[in-house]
């Protein structure tokens, strides 16, 4: 531990004496050295030329940066694998992470907050121009931390032919518990056996708390600048979402498909279901399923209990940058990252995922250019977004554990699809979450 | 023929240099690490230490979802050792026949054995997953993976199944290897077939068995991660998380280095200890030739 404290000082001395010395904010920096720089993303598929679509343009217009592109599996597995790099002393300067890794990484130690690295360099990104739900997710104590990158939130998926055949109106989607419940029961009546599902994920059940403009952790959603000590989620808020979800499982109108994010995505290619609930990002793969069986596909906000007046936090992921590089490095990975977020690099990511840009000038040009009218299901989860009110519930819990209280809910749900009262199996949860809260907060200090 | 000596005392530990540096690299010094590790309290990121005694230990003992997982852990390990061993023993006294097209069939029973975990897990999903399962199909039930119940089995069937190559190879090697002699003179006095192979061809075939017995315990302990995980991350309510999913999700998932050491120490223990007793209680029993 010495060793890296004296390398810490070093680098103290030589990396922020001299900005101090400048006082201005900008540092002296040879912005056309050659650099090399290395991102890690969690993109798998057809993602990852896309990716590296947009790098390779980057690099094109700054022939000085070379930019190694790397998939390293998923969030996890790109989290391990840069924890372990960096120990090492060979960490990216870019790292790709879910948005429920934020907390954690802020206190991390690894990683050098977005905002004073832009200062840094006089190099301000426009914060004005990114929407609100996006750029407040990631600002911590009034600073921001990451690059907004991949965002989504949950829709709903209907097939409208089911729809239309169950006697249903396939324009109005049903936006509340109740309705969603009359909907299945009336395609269930229609021959459709089970005819809701989507995959077991503690996400949707945390935007449905957002819905009811809730927190999910205390000390102001994790958001006060102190640690958060205890989860909230199994409140009134949480105990409503699971009444209706495990009920509708008990009562057979739900299909239960079990973890990962494949079963579901089939259950509705296949037809076997005519509603899932999945993440925006998965428009391009879903309408494509459904187009070869000759089905029309419709979106929809995710359902809220009736008169719940809150809205959806983003979901996805953003881009963080590593500290311990030299000054040209760290230029050049600033740049990178803002050249992802810019509108170009923006409308390329949604065209071929789904997932939304995140500035409205990129939104702008792409109204402009007239996409939405194609492809009005790219729109909903838009929508959905910017008519959600602007809380602190809304812009999402921070939590150290979050990984783990999702595994802990996933299982609780479990518990409850086996015949646990959801009040019992929530409060369960919520203690071993809260021991485990205790237990980090105590480490990270 | 004289055999050649050499005079060199040295030598032989020079030869065995490149093993221990290996050994010591990729074996000894991990183990010693995670020994260490599990005394102290550890920053997820930085890996910052604070001694911290027997705390963790005393944790992973004190929670009732790692002493389930105990319990769970060694239900499994039964219940893959035994079905591994009963039917590859079968099936391998079928292999010994000498039937037209044997080579086939060998070939074919030995194959799951050549395939990654993955993939294993990969194919019984394709077979049992509730969205579009082939068996969940044919069997009307579509809980097999998603019912408490159930998705144990599922796993020990796929655990069995991977591991029959590997068994099945080595029963056949063995019953090539038990004498017809024995076999012919057995007849002679009149011993039937049943007989036959309790007394004589099982008696041949017990050192093999002992040693699938301690292999298949390890590869229950150590090898059934990458099907739980492709197939059940552990769920349904944790009804498929065994101490080395357990160990996995402390230490990649939640960052619990202090916890993931010591569950690693206790796994690693717990196997040596099984083995120890097998070698004390079963392998006394064995017969070599």
């Amino acid at each position: 531990m010495k060793k890296s404290n004296l390398i810490a000082m070093i680098l103290f001395v030589v990396m922020i004496l001299p900005t101090a010395m400048f006082a201005g904010g900008s540092v002296d920096v040879d912005e056309s050295a050659d650099v090399n720089i290395e991102f890690w993303h969690a993109m798998s598929g057809a993602r990852v030329e896309l990716i590296q679509g947009i790098v390779d343009k980057f690099m094109a217009e700054n022939p000085n940066i070379n930019v190694d592109v790397q998939y390293t599996g998923s969030y996890n597995d790109t989290l391990n694998k840069v924890k372990s790099a960096y120990k090492a002393g060979n960490a990216p300067d870019i790292f790709h992470s879910y948005e429920i890794g934020t907390l954690g990484l802020i206190n991390s130690g690894i990683i050098s907050p977005l905002d004073e690295i832009a200062g840094k360099f006089d190099r301000k990104i426009p914060w004005d121009d990114f929407f609100t739900p996006v750029q407040s997710y990631y600002k911590y104590k009034g600073d921001h931390y990451s690059m907004p990158f991949n965002s989504s939130t949950p829709l709903i998926f209907y097939n409208k032919t089911f729809f239309e055949k169950a006697g249903l109106d396939p324009e109005n989607p049903p936006k509340t518990y109740s309705e969603i419940r009359e909907a299945a029961v009336a395609l269930q009546a229609a021959g459709y056996k089970t005819p809701v599902t989507w995959n077991l994920h503690s996400w949707y059940f945390e935007q449905m708390i957002c819905l009811q403009d809730e927190p999910f952790v205390n000390d102001k959603n994790g958001r006060s600048g102190d640690l958060p000590t205890e989860v909230v989620f199994n409140g009134e808020a949480g105990q409503k979402v699971l009444d209706w979800w495990v009920g509708m499982e008990k009562d057979g109108l739900f299909l239960d498909v079990g973890p990962g994010w494949s079963n579901h995505r089939a259950a509705f290619g296949s037809g076997e279901v005519a509603m899932v609930m999945s993440s925006s990002s998965d428009v391009n793969t879903l309408t494509a399923a459904l187009k070869e069986k000759g089905w029309e596909m419709g979106t929809g906000y995710i359902p809220r209990p009736e008169g719940a007046k809150g809205g959806v936090a983003i979901g996805g992921g953003s881009l963080w940058l590593t500290n311990n590089h030299t000054t040209e490095e760290e230029l050049a990975a600033l740049k990178l990252i803002t050249y992802i977020s810019e509108d170009e690099s923006q409308i390329a990511w949604h065209k071929g995922t789904g997932y939304f840009p995140v500035r409205k000038t990129a939104m702008d040009q792409l109204k402009s250019e007239g996409w939405f009218n194609e492809n009005p299901n790219f729109l909903t989860a838009f929508n959905q977004l910017l008519d959600s009110p602007e809380t602190l519930n809304t812009s999402g819990g921070l939590l150290g554990i979050f990984p783990e209280a999702r595994e802990l809910i996933q299982s609780a749900i479990q518990e409850m699809y086996a015949g646990k009262p959801v009040k019992e199996a929530l409060d369960e949860a919520a203690v071993k979450a809260n021991a485990s809260i205790a237990e980090w907060n105590e480490v990270i200090q | 023929m004289k055999q050649s000596t050499f005079n060199n005392k040295f030598l032989p530990y020079l030869l065995l240099i490149p093993t221990f540096i290996i050994l010591a690299v990729f074996l000894f010094y991990p183990a010693i690490e995670t020994f260490r590790l599990s005394f102290f309290k550890i920053h997820p990121w930085s890996g910052a230490e604070k001694f911290a005694g027997f705390y963790n230990y005393i944790k992973i003992f004190t929670n009732s979802e790692y002493l389930s997982s105990f319990v769970l852990s060694a239900g499994f390990a039964l219940a893959v050792i035994a079905g591994g061993i009963i039917f590859s023993l079968l099936i391998a006294l079928l292999l010994n026949k000498k039937i037209a097209g044997i080579r086939f069939y060998r070939s074919f029973l030995i194959w799951p054995y050549a395939l990654s975990p993955a993939i294993a897990g990969a194919l019984f999903n394709f077979l049992f997953n509730p969205a579009n399962g082939v068996m969940c199909y044919f069997t009307g039930n579509r809980t097999w993976l998603t019912n408490e119940k159930t998705a144990i089995i599922v796993v020990i069937i796929a655990a069995v199944w991977k591991n029959l190559g590997y068994n099945i190879i080595f029963y056949l090697t063995a019953l090539r290897n038990v004498p017809v002699s024995a076999l012919e003179s057995a007849s002679i006095d009149g011993a039937g077939a049943v007989k036959k192979f309790m007394y004589i061809t099982f008696a041949f075939l017990s050192p093999t068995t002992f040693f699938l017995f301690v292999m298949n315990t390890i590869y229950a302990y150590f090898a059934s991660f990458g099907l739980i995980d492709v197939l059940t991350q552990g769920g349904p309510a944790d009804s498929t998380r065994v101490l080395i999913y357990h160990l996995y999700k402390d230490f990649f998932v939640h960052s619990k280095i202090g916890y993931a050491a010591a569950e690693s120490l206790v796994l690693f223990t717990l196997v040596v200890g099984v083995t120890v007793l097998q070698f004390r209680t079963a392998g006394k029993k064995v017969h070599y030739q």
